[in-house]
Order: C-alpha cells, then structure tokens, then sequence
C-alpha cells in the first residue's frame, strides 16, 4: 500500500514539474533559456483555477492557462529575440512579474476550494496490483503528459518543423542558408514552451491542489529548467527527474501523515536538494548535449 | 562631444521607457477601478513628504544596495548570483544566533562585531557552497543559487519554530528579541546606521573594481573566461573568491536587518530582498555606484506598495508588477552599447 501511495503521490505532484520540463525542453532547444517558466506556470495556476471557479469548466481553465503563459513567454521572447536583452535577468523579471501580478489578482481566490479535474481511472488498466492505481488511476491531465512525451520525440525528432527548430538551437545561420526564418522559429519555441509549461501550473491547481495560494508554484517552474539538464534536453527521459522530485514531495507528505517525527521543515528541503544532486549527476556528463546556441548565451550572460 | 550627446540620448531614452511603463501600470491600475493619478500622488507624497516616509525609504534600500552590490562583484566575474535572497537569510540566522547565544553578556560593540562576522561567514558558506559547485562540478550558478535559496528558507523555518523560538512569543514563529546593546546606534528615527555601512561598501567596491588590479582581474574573467585562463589567470579560485565576498555581503546585510531593523529573527525577515537586490543591480548594469541609485527606488517602491493598499484597498504586491514593469522597461532600452561590441 505504501508503494502504492507514494507512487501514485510522485505522479500526481511531479505532473506539475514534467509539463514544466517538456515545455522548457522546447524552449531551450531552440536555443532560448526561460526562468520566467516559473511565471509561466503560477500564471497558468491561477489563469486555469479562476476560469475553472467562474465556468465550472476545467477545459476552459487549462486553455485560459495555456494562454496566459504563451503571453508571458512571448513577452520573454520579444525581449531576449527582439530586443537581444539579458536571458537569464529578463526571465527573473518575467517570474517576477508572474509572481507579482498572481498574488495581486488572486488575493480574493485564496483557499477558495473548487472540485477542478477528478481522477478516471482507466478500465482494466486500473487494475494492475501496485501499480495499476497509482498509474491508471489519475486525473486527465496526467495522461495528457503521458502521450505528450512520445508526442513531443515526434515533433521534434520526426518532423521537419522540429529539425528546424532544433537547428535554430544548434546554428542559427545554418537554418538560415537554409532559407527559413530562425528568429520566428525561436519565437515559436518559446511561446509553445511557456504554454506547455503554464498547463503545469494548470494541473498543481485544479488537479492537484484544488485550491490557489499566493506564490504555489514554489520554485517548481525553476527546478524544470534546473531538470531539462538532467533529461539531457530530451522530453523521453523528462519523467524521471520529475518523478523523482514528485516522489521526494510525496515521501514527505506520507512520513507526515505517518506521524514520523522529522521537522517539516528538514523534510521540504528534500526536493530542493534532490534537484541539486540531479544538477550535479547531470553537469558531470551531460554539457555537450546542450543547444550550441544556448551555450553561447549561458557563457556571455553575466556582463551583457 | 559624440559621446555626450549618445549618454544624454540614452538617458533620455531610459527615462521615456519607464515613462511607458508608468503609464502601463496606471492604465492597469485603472482596470482595478482606482484613480492612477491619485495613486500616483499618495505614494510619492506619503513616502518622501514626510521625515518618517523618507526614513523607511532609507531603511528599505539598504539591505538592497548591499545585495546589489554583492550581485555586481559575481557578476564582474562573470556569474550569475540570484543568491542574495538565501545568502542574506543564513547571515540573518547566524547572526541572531550568535546575538541569542553568545554574544547576551558580552560588552555591545564586540557582541555587535561578532554579529557582523558571523552574519558575513553565514553568507560567505551559502555563496560558498555555489561557488564549489560551479568550480568544481561546472554547476550552473544560476540555477544552484535560486535553488538555495528555497532550502535557506526552510532552514530559517527550521530554527525559528525550533530551538531559536523565543519561549515567550506563544505561537508566533520568531526568536526573542535581541538585546539592547547589540541593536546598532540610530542616526535618525529609525534609521541605524546600516545605510552608511550599505553606502560605504558600495563605494568601496566601486573603486576595488574600477582602479586596482585585483578588480581587473576580476573584469578579465567576467569578459572572457577562456581568454582569461590562456593568460595565466586562475579562473575558478577567482570565481570562488568573487562568490564568496559576495555572499558575505549579503550576509552583513541579514546582520544589519537584525542587529538595525527588526531586533529579532522572523521567517519573513528580508524575504524577497535578495531578488530586490538582483533587480537593482541588473538596473544598474552592475555599476556599484549606480546601483544605490536603483536600491533607492526600489526602496522607495516597496514603501509605496504599503500606500496602494492603505489608500485604495488593493493589496500591495502591485508594486511588484510595477517593478517588474519597470525592469522590462530597463531590459527593453537595453545598455545601448551593443553596436560595438
């Protein structure tokens, strides 16, 4: 049973870090870094849960959130490719400013519970001993993030759209030669990428949680990109480091409820730290799998 | 005289962009059913038209202008420190432990020197532990650091509902009052006097960097690395000395929020101001001098932000869309020198 709830809490609170991860995946593979993913996904929270407590429509909410962090990100595409500004600082202008305006237009949502997506379980599926529950037994955006990694190798590894976008992250004079746009291409990554990531704020609201408070995504949009480096820039092995940090969540979550008497406070440490071994395993191995253009940028970001 | 008028021009410009974006907020504002104008005027009259107005302008930027000094030293050295907010935390806790425990019968200047070295070594080892990870294990700062900084608040959570929890505060997180004597000396109503440490340290790096040869090092680094190790300098022990300062001065601004400001540790003290820091160095383009310009308004926003909630009910995280809004306005503009590079 324990196996069983804390698989299922891993998947359940690491949902939120995955979309955050696939869409920063295709952010940076175009050769653009977003910390304002953060932004995208609180905006994305309460976009989703406000739609969702005014139209009874979660579908509605998880469009509303994808659309309002597509606009955050598209703000963030037209500084850093329009306007060639500081990547690293103009995305913590745009968390800061996702986080800003969230905790001033939800302030009269706070704690206000809705029933938001409920948990289908899949027939037979369902049904598998241990890990069928944990696994089929889920909210339906859960299962939109199964589909959507097979579904992201696709676009990016399948078709021309995605070679394009790829080779703007590689060398841009390349797609150029080549007769396609590359700053479009960028600005295509970026938007795509913060709409996906926005619907983890999405699933952290009316899935997960049920409820908004101030400032709930809590570093998750950071951690994605923190992860993307861990999953070497590829959606296929995206779920592990979300799912480990899902799971670190969840541990704490079911030691409590266990009455196991650790600080609450040493236990939420847990997923931070996670992330910072990820940051470490990652780094050893993983650098020449970055986006050409996206290491220019990480190496000169400092002083321009 | 080319390059006078190009300054002026960019000047002008700046001032349009933030222009443009006061205008932006006004019109949001106006959406909230609010009187911009109105607004507009209470802020600015009830923050500098008044001595206790100007003091908490002038509290508030201190511990920005150190921060943001802090975020200019990594930075020269090419890195990217959004570690204030955690760095100035652990200083914060160290200090006040060391105010608590330690220092309660020691004469009050010496008590109070401890409190400084024991807040810069609590920044220095958060900084520090960054600064190991990208030199030794090519870590991305930038990421370590924010990260840090959530397990700095929950080590500060940790302490304050823990062993640091002053006995007599019921349920309320936070750890007893500091004693009189290790509170620094008020220069005016409110105001201790930590903005001239603040002021002191920005002017101090200001010329470190600028004449000496260690700051040149530093400018080489930061400009290009792999030039930099070709020419014989050790980048990753600069790296790590650059991070390490500027953790300890994010840490003597925690100190100086207990030992001036607040008396005593709560699990909101200085949050967010790390990132206020980062901002205002990011608007100053890592100039220390220029940087106790931008703290100053950044300070003076965050006062403001108190009387768009008293005055029109709004809740007063508005002023950081504002800032937000601001910084856009400032990235947009950009530093206006790209063309020769």
């Amino acid at each position: 049973m324990f196996i069983t709830s804390l698989l299922s809490g891993a998947i359940q609170c690491g949902t939120s870090v995955l979309y955050g991860i696939y869409g920063e995946t295709v952010t940076e593979r175009v050769g653009v870094i977003n910390l304002g993913t953060e932004g995208c996904m609180v905006v994305g929270a309460l976009a989703a849960y406000v739609c969702t407590y005014h139209t009874k429509s979660p579908l509605l909410g998880i469009l509303m959130a994808a659309i309002g962090g597509g606009v955050l990100a598209l703000l963030h595409a037209i500084l850093v490719i329009g306007r060639k500004a500081n990547q690293l600082a103009t995305g913590l202008t745009i968390m800061f400013l996702g986080l800003g305006l969230t905790s001033f237009l939800g302030q009269q949502y706070v704690s206000v519970s809705i029933d938001g997506l409920s948990m289908i379980p899949i027939p037979v599926l369902s049904g598998i001993p241990v890990i069928g529950t944990a696994l089929f037994n889920q909210d339906i955006l859960v299962y939109v993030s199964y589909i959507l990694c097979p579904l992201l190798c696709y676009l990016l590894f399948k078709t021309r759209l995605g070679l394009l976008l790829r080779a703007t992250g590689e060398d841009e004079e390349v797609v150029f030669a080549y007769g396609a746009n590359p700053k479009l291409l960028r600005y295509i990554g970026v938007v795509l990428g913060g709409m996906i990531s926005a619907i983890g704020g999405a699933q952290l609201a009316i899935a997960y949680t049920h409820t908004w408070i101030e400032n709930m995504t809590n570093g998750r949009g950071i951690i994605a990109v923190a992860l993307v480096v861990l999953a070497g820039y590829h959606p296929k092995k995206a779920m592990i480091g979300a799912y480990i940090f899902g799971g670190a969540q969840a541990l704490q979550l079911l030691l409590q409820a266990q009455g196991v008497h650790i600080s609450t406070f040493i236990l939420q440490m847990f997923p931070y730290l996670f992330t910072i071994c990820a940051l470490f395993f990652a780094s050893r191995k993983k650098v020449q799998a970055m986006p050409a253009e996206l290491k220019k940028i990480i190496e000169s970001s400092a002083n321009s | 005289m080319k390059d006078k008028t190009e300054s002026i021009k960019q000047a002008l410009l700046t001032v349009l962009a933030l222009a443009v974006m006061v205008v932006i907020f006004g019109v949001f504002l106006m959406t909230q059913g609010v009187n911009p104008i109105q607004i507009y005027g209470d802020m600015i009259v009830s923050t500098l038209g008044n001595s206790y107005g100007i003091g908490q302008v002038v509290v508030k930027s201190s511990p920005f202008i150190m921060v943001a000094v802090a975020t200019a030293i990594s930075a020269k050295a090419g890195l990217v420190n959004v570690g204030g907010e955690g760095q100035l935390a652990i200083g914060a806790l160290l200090a006040t432990f060391v105010a608590v425990f330690v220092a309660k019968s020691m004469p009050g200047p010496v008590g109070i020197l401890l409190m400084l070295v024991a807040g810069a070594l609590g920044g220095a080892v958060w900084s520090g532990l960054a600064g190991l990870m990208k030199v030794k294990a090519g870590m991305n700062e930038t990421l370590t650091t924010v990260i840090m900084n959530y397990i700095a608040y929950d080590i500060v959570s940790f302490f304050v509902y823990g062993i640091l929890k002053d006995p007599e505060s019921f349920s309320w997180p936070m750890s007893p009052e500091i004693a009189d004597k290790l509170r620094l000396p008020e220069i005016y109503v409110g105001v201790s006097i930590g903005i001239f440490g603040a002021v002191a340290v920005a002017i101090v790096t200001w010329l470190v960097l600028k004449k000496s040869a260690c700051g040149f090092r530093l400018r080489v680094i930061g400009g290009n690395a792999e030039a930099a190790k070709h020419a014989g300098f050790s980048v990753a022990k600069i790296q790590m000395a650059a991070m390490l300062i500027s953790g300890a001065i994010s840490g003597i601004a925690g100190m100086v929020e207990i030992a001036g400001v607040e008396g005593r540790l709560r699990t909101t003290t200085g949050v967010n101001y790390g990132y206020y820091g980062f901002l205002a160095a990011w608007m100053a383009w890592n100039n220390p001098l220029a940087a106790i310009i931008t703290s100053v308004v950044i300070g003076f926003l965050c006062v403001a932000g108190n009387v768009l909630e008293q005055s029109s009910g709004l809740p007063s995280s508005g002023t950081k869309i504002l800032m937000a809004l601001v910084l856009l306005g400032i990235l947009w503009k950009g530093k206006g020198r790209k063309k020769c590079s």
